[in-house]
């Protein structure tokens, strides 16, 4: 398909300006469009950059003019950053993606809509089967906040499929990624002192290496595929083995005094963990990739548990250096 | 008189492990230094169990650790031998390659049945390999136990688990008769409860895989259940609460379980392939194949008690 016009929100996070950098260099992408309230990680060369909020009405205008065939949304925020409320995370995520949607339903020249979700949605669940798919979001209630965020917006995408059947809308279900450029939750967890777990737990966790979280956007950009996909590495690893892979002592906590302690330690400098994190180190939860491997067409080159042993290998590295 | 080889190799060891410390290693570097002069089995422990701490050991996708498996047999081999005094017939029925269910009747509330059937197949089969079964979903929101059950090879019992499983040609140890056969009381021991609405036959069927009746007797008399206490069940959230001649009187040790003399029979198994996976929508089939199960079960377990004789000596 030549002549490509893509259009990417969120452009200002690390894996969207690698996003941005790699489409430029398709020669059948005629046009890179950012969005985001802040600078892009890295000089691009020919994205046509602008500095816009999601939740801001007039993007329709902004989006309208562009006109772009696909769309990447990836400004849906896992987790608040320094200074970012969780009302504000709320705002972004669901009035962001509605905002986005009501301009998409006005170019006329949109295919296909790639979304960087979460398989938070599945949340944490002692008793799920062992490896979700995709049809799976509906076998336990929604307990966190972000967990009902995810749902609200993956319910807005689905509605909007229905509408406006040309448009297909791809929603990737990303596992929490882990990787040397990036900051994520597990990065900043496995970099503690010591890592709390809860006490007689050790679930087995499911991570997706940096690369093949960019690497899976773009082959869904290539190949796109209507409805939800889970991204993943392949296979998993047991909590307690990964921190002891990273060198750190696990620090066994207590259930009903897990909450309590982290706030504490969230005072003493070390980091935050959301509802869903706490969830995740107690029960763990892995998702089943076939429909990627097979519908998508690609296969993640860094399993679970090679994608932490990168991570760590990549850290002594920098070390040394 | 000198002291016994034991202790020497012991204080030899400590001392070592002291040096090492002072002289500013790292405390696992220093365990390993310390071992270098034990006995060969005890050096091999050692260095094994400093291995595992640093987070050297495999698990696969659904959290079995082979190296913990192997660990724990010695405790689950002495259960075998010297408690239960296990006999085992028809272990080469069950097939050596490719996925197969095992469907075997349940009770006590710890699944050591799903243990000992385990340990009868990794001694009594010439080509033995681990099985995993499915366990009630309770055990896994409880904290050690939850662990402990995905090390040896325990899944949540969800039929998507059983279909990945035997689509990866592994073998699945299922107890259709659910909570409603570790809840039986004593009186109805070895009197099966209906297997369900016939979900494991329609998994089988799925994956084409053979289905092997297991009839494993002596389980039933381990936690004698004289009542149940279900408002004591709701505070803990536990399916029932038992009341047995040793619970909750003892304490924790109530949780020990009587040591009955054990029979485990694998009977021939029950093809599906040649039915065809279209068989798993059709309902007189599945239910017809669910009460061919049990019924085999059901004649092997009296087949079984009849052999056996007293349970308890």
């Amino acid at each position: 398909m030549p002549g490509r016009r893509v259009l990417i929100t969120g452009v200002g996070s690390y894996l969207g300006t690698l996003l941005a950098a790699r489409l430029e260099r398709e020669p059948e992408v005629e046009a890179v469009i950012g969005i985001d309230t802040r600078p892009p990680r890295a000089e691009l060369e020919r994205t046509e950059l602008h500095d816009a909020d999601i939740r801001d009405p007039g993007i329709a205008r902004l989006i309208q003019t562009a006109e772009p065939d696909a769309v990447v949304h990836n400004k849906i925020v896992r987790q608040p950053g320094p200074g970012m409320s969780s009302r504000a995370m709320h705002d972004i995520n669901v009035i962001g993606s509605l905002q986005l949607l009501g301009a998409c339903e006005r170019v006329p020249s949109l295919r296909s809509i790639v979304i960087r979700g979460s398989a938070g949605i599945y949340g944490a669940e002692p008793h799920a089967p062992q490896f979700l798919d995709e049809e799976m979001t509906r076998l336990f209630p929604l307990r966190t906040r972000f967990q009902r965020d995810v749902a609200e917006i993956e319910n807005y995408f689905e509605t909007f499929s229905r509408r406006r059947p040309r448009v297909t809308c791809t929603m990737l279900r990303y596992q929490p990624a882990i990787g040397p450029s990036l900051d994520t939750q597990i990065n900043r967890y496995l970099s503690q002192p010591a890592c709390p777990t809860y006490l007689g737990f050790d679930p087995r966790v499911q991570l997706v290496h940096e690369h093949d979280a960019l690497e899976a956007l773009l082959a869904a950009i290539r190949n796109p595929v209507r409805g939800a996909v889970n991204v993943a590495g392949r296979g998993t690893i047991g909590l307690t083995r990964m921190i002891r892979l990273a060198g750190r002592p696990p620090l066994p906590v207590a259930g009903p005094l897990f909450a309590p302690v982290t706030r504490a330690a969230r005072r003493l400098g070390m980091s935050a963990y959301s509802e869903d994190f706490r969830r995740l180190l107690r029960y763990g939860r892995a998702v089943d990739i076939r429909r990627l491997e097979e519908e998508v067409s690609y296969q993640p080159r860094y399993s679970t548990v090679a994608a932490v042993q990168d991570w760590i290998a990549r850290r002594h590295e920098a070390r040394a250096a | 008189m000198s002291e016994p080889a034991g202790v020497d190799a012991a204080l030899g060891f400590m001392r070592r492990l002291r040096e090492g410390l002072d002289a500013g290693l790292e405390f696992p570097d220093a365990v390993a230094r310390g071992a270098a002069a034990l006995p060969r089995d005890a050096r091999q422990t050692v260095q094994r169990a400093v291995r595992r701490l640093e987070g050297d050991y495999a698990e696969d996708e659904w959290g079995f650790d082979e190296g913990f498996a192997e660990l724990v047999e010695p405790f689950f081999g002495f259960l075998y031998d010297r408690w239960w005094r296990v006999k085992v017939t028809g272990a080469r029925r069950v097939p050596a390659h490719g996925g197969a269910m095992l469907a075997a009747n349940h009770a006590g509330i710890l699944p050591w049945d799903a243990t000992m059937i385990s340990v009868a197949l990794l001694r009594e089969h010439p080509l033995p390999r681990h099985p995993r079964f499915m366990v009630l979903n309770w055990a896994f929101d409880l904290p050690w136990v939850s662990v402990f059950m995905r090390k040896v090879g325990g899944v949540v019992a969800s039929p998507y688990n059983a279909l990945r499983l035997l689509e990866q040609e592994q073998l699945v140890a299922v107890f259709p008769e659910g909570v409603r056969g570790i809840g039986k009381p004593y009186t109805e021991r070895y009197r099966l409860q209906r297997f369900g609405r016939g979900g494991f036959v329609e998994i089988a069927l799925r994956a084409g895989a053979p289905i092997v009746p297991v009839a494993v007797v002596g389980s039933e008399e381990i936690y004698p259940k004289l009542a149940d206490v279900p408002s004591l069940a709701r505070l803990i959230g536990a399916p029932f609460f038992p009341v047995t001649p040793t619970f909750p009187w003892l304490g924790p040790l109530g949780a020990i379980p009587l040591p009955s003399r054990w029979r485990i029979e694998f009977c021939e198994p029950i093809e599906t392939a040649h039915m065809g996976p279209e068989a798993a929508s059709d309902r007189a089939a599945v239910l017809e194949l669910t009460e061919r199960v049990r019924d085999v079960v059901q004649q092997a377990l009296y087949a079984n008690l009849v052999r056996r004789g007293p349970a308890f000596i």
